[in-house]
């Protein structure tokens, strides 16, 4: 096939699979933990980060990974302090991302292209340092949610019964915040700082309607996004438009055809019940 | 089983008291239901046997063991509040809750031995045939069940419950105070629980602790009832 003749559509793919297999994992958590839009607020930090790559003259992906697990840090700090308003101190972050960045990119003189494909996202740009930093990271997520998996669900089911359980739960809450800022650097390539959470939260919330076990909730999610990924992918190169909208919307057209198979085999359930019980009053 | 000494025990919320110089010693095996009126320091006085939060002055001992240092040898089970935080709502099957609450206290357990864990307690709380459900999908009394098996997963020696019986019907609420009353006979766990249900928490329990801010009352359920029938709120003020 044509795709495949192509270094940039390899390493793209390699690249996507990689966030496509490392964003649900660690979206599954974000979601049970009600933190969905922890990745859209730490998209704009690596934006931010971006810019500033672009401004000190650092490998802009570098910069932002730096920036994403500083905001990362930050925000967990607010969460643990203030935990009745954590979203605000969710917001204040986000938008203090979103203002350096703003500052930073009047500061430098960017290339159009290149500041839209960390927004957009790209299979154009994917270069051979980048897919190498993605392989690494996504094996640092890989490690930490194999190795701390048990950890992880049992304080995102409840924090008290982790804690008298002996885990030391600011440690694994400040791994865990680390770990999500590197999934979003992860996807920023390919997907684009803008959609990169809408990867971590739509393939879970489309697996959550086939009411699994978190187990198979979490796989089911991966799967979801490794298709939605490719078929994203795929679309993206012969209809040349950027990835990360392609992938987004092949995840929420697979969303909403789960939840018009879960109404419809709600409705046929409701109707062979009534047949059923019609009879019997008979 | 564990006994409980919680000496000179005074706690504020922002300089706002809740709990004031609260004195209790509860014997090894014993079930002791914590009774008081909203905001008068039960679910804080859990928090601070449980050691979840640090006494601002007073003690509390666990067989002469912090609450900290207890709780680090696995003897220490815990039902937090269901309603109203995520526990309810979690994505797991039931037999995935019971297994975090053997991981918790022995991390390095084997993926059979955990199993025979989790299926011994399910058929304790009677929900065997639960297993595989979401616990999204159960009922109150079911969800609350499948919390208990998951404290005693651990093996605990002392069962601490934050009103495992609110939002739930009277019979499944009947049904969560036999198996606590069985647990505390049949296996000699201590129990320490609040609850707002007069009539069946003292059914059940041997002792009764009144708390509204200091404590009221504390002593045999038995007199407490007595007591209780002819006087509806003297618990409010002291027994």
């Amino acid at each position: 096939m044509e795709i495949w003749q192509y270094d940039f559509m390899q390493r793209a793919f390699a690249a996507g699979m990689v966030t496509a297999i490392v964003c649900p994992l660690i979206g599954m958590f974000v979601v049970v933990r009600r933190q969905s839009l922890i990745g859209e607020g730490l998209g704009h930090i690596a934006f931010a980060g971006v810019t500033g790559g672009y401004l000190a003259g650092v490998y802009p992906a570098v910069a932002a990974a730096g920036l994403t697990v500083a905001g990362a840090i930050v925000i967990e700090i607010i969460r643990r302090r203030h935990s009745q308003y954590a979203d605000m101190g969710l917001a204040v972050v986000f938008y203090a991302g979103l203002a350096i960045a703003i500052i930073f990119s009047t500061l430098v003189r960017i290339p159009g292209a290149g500041m839209l494909s960390f927004l957009f996202g790209s299979i154009m740009t994917v270069s051979q340092t980048d897919l190498l930093l993605i392989v690494a990271t996504g094996l640092v997520i890989l490690a930490v949610v194999y190795c701390f998996f048990d950890k992880l669900m049992l304080i995102a089911f409840d924090e008290d019964v982790a804690l008298l359980a002996g885990i030391n739960t600011v440690a694994v809450n400040m791994l865990f915040s680390i770990v999500t800022a590197l999934v979003v650097v992860t996807g920023m390539t390919v997907i684009g700082i803008l959609l990169v959470s809408a990867s971590m939260i739509i393939p879970v919330a489309a697996a959550h309607v086939l009411k699994l076990g978190f187990r198979a909730t979490m796989i089911a999610a991966v799967l979801i996004s490794v298709f939605a990924t490719f078929s994203g992918l795929v679309l993206s190169f012969y209809l040349d438009i950027a990835p990360g909208g392609t992938i987004v919307m092949t995840s929420v057209s697979m969303y909403t055809l789960m939840l018009i198979g879960q109404a419809v085999q709600s409705f046929l359930s409701k109707t062979r019940r009534r047949q059923l019980v019609l009879p019997a009053q008979k | 089983m564990c006994n409980i000494d919680v000496t000179g025990l005074s706690f504020a919320y922002r300089g706002r008291p809740v709990l004031t110089d609260i004195n209790l010693k509860v014997d090894k095996g014993s079930f002791v239901v914590i009774l008081g009126p909203n905001g008068s320091g039960k679910s804080t006085l859990i928090k601070l046997v449980a050691g979840l939060l640090e006494p601002q002055q007073g003690t509390v001992h666990l067989d002469g063991l912090s609450p900290q240092t207890y709780r680090k040898q696995g003897l220490m089970g815990y039902v937090p509040q269901n309603y109203g935080n995520n526990t309810a709502a979690f994505p797991a099957t039931v037999e995935e809750v019971v297994r975090l609450g053997v991981i918790a206290q022995q991390p390095r357990v084997s993926r059979t031995a955990a199993r025979h864990i989790v299926d011994h307690m399910l058929s304790f709380v009677g929900i065997a045939e639960l297993r595989h459900r979401r616990i999204s999908d159960l009922s109150g009394g079911q969800q609350q069940r499948v919390m208990v098996a998951r404290a005693l997963a651990g093996n605990p020696r002392l069962l601490l419950l934050d009103e495992p019986t609110s939002g739930i019907d009277m019979e499944a609420s009947a049904r969560i105070y036999e198996l606590l009353a069985s647990l505390n006979h049949n296996l000699g766990i201590t129990v320490l629980m609040v609850s707002h249900d007069i009539g069946k928490a003292t059914q059940y329990a041997s002792q009764v602790a009144c708390i509204n801010n200091g404590l009221c009352y504390f002593g045999d359920s038995k007199h407490f009832r007595s007591h209780y029938k002819e006087s509806p709120h003297s618990w409010y003020y002291g027994a």
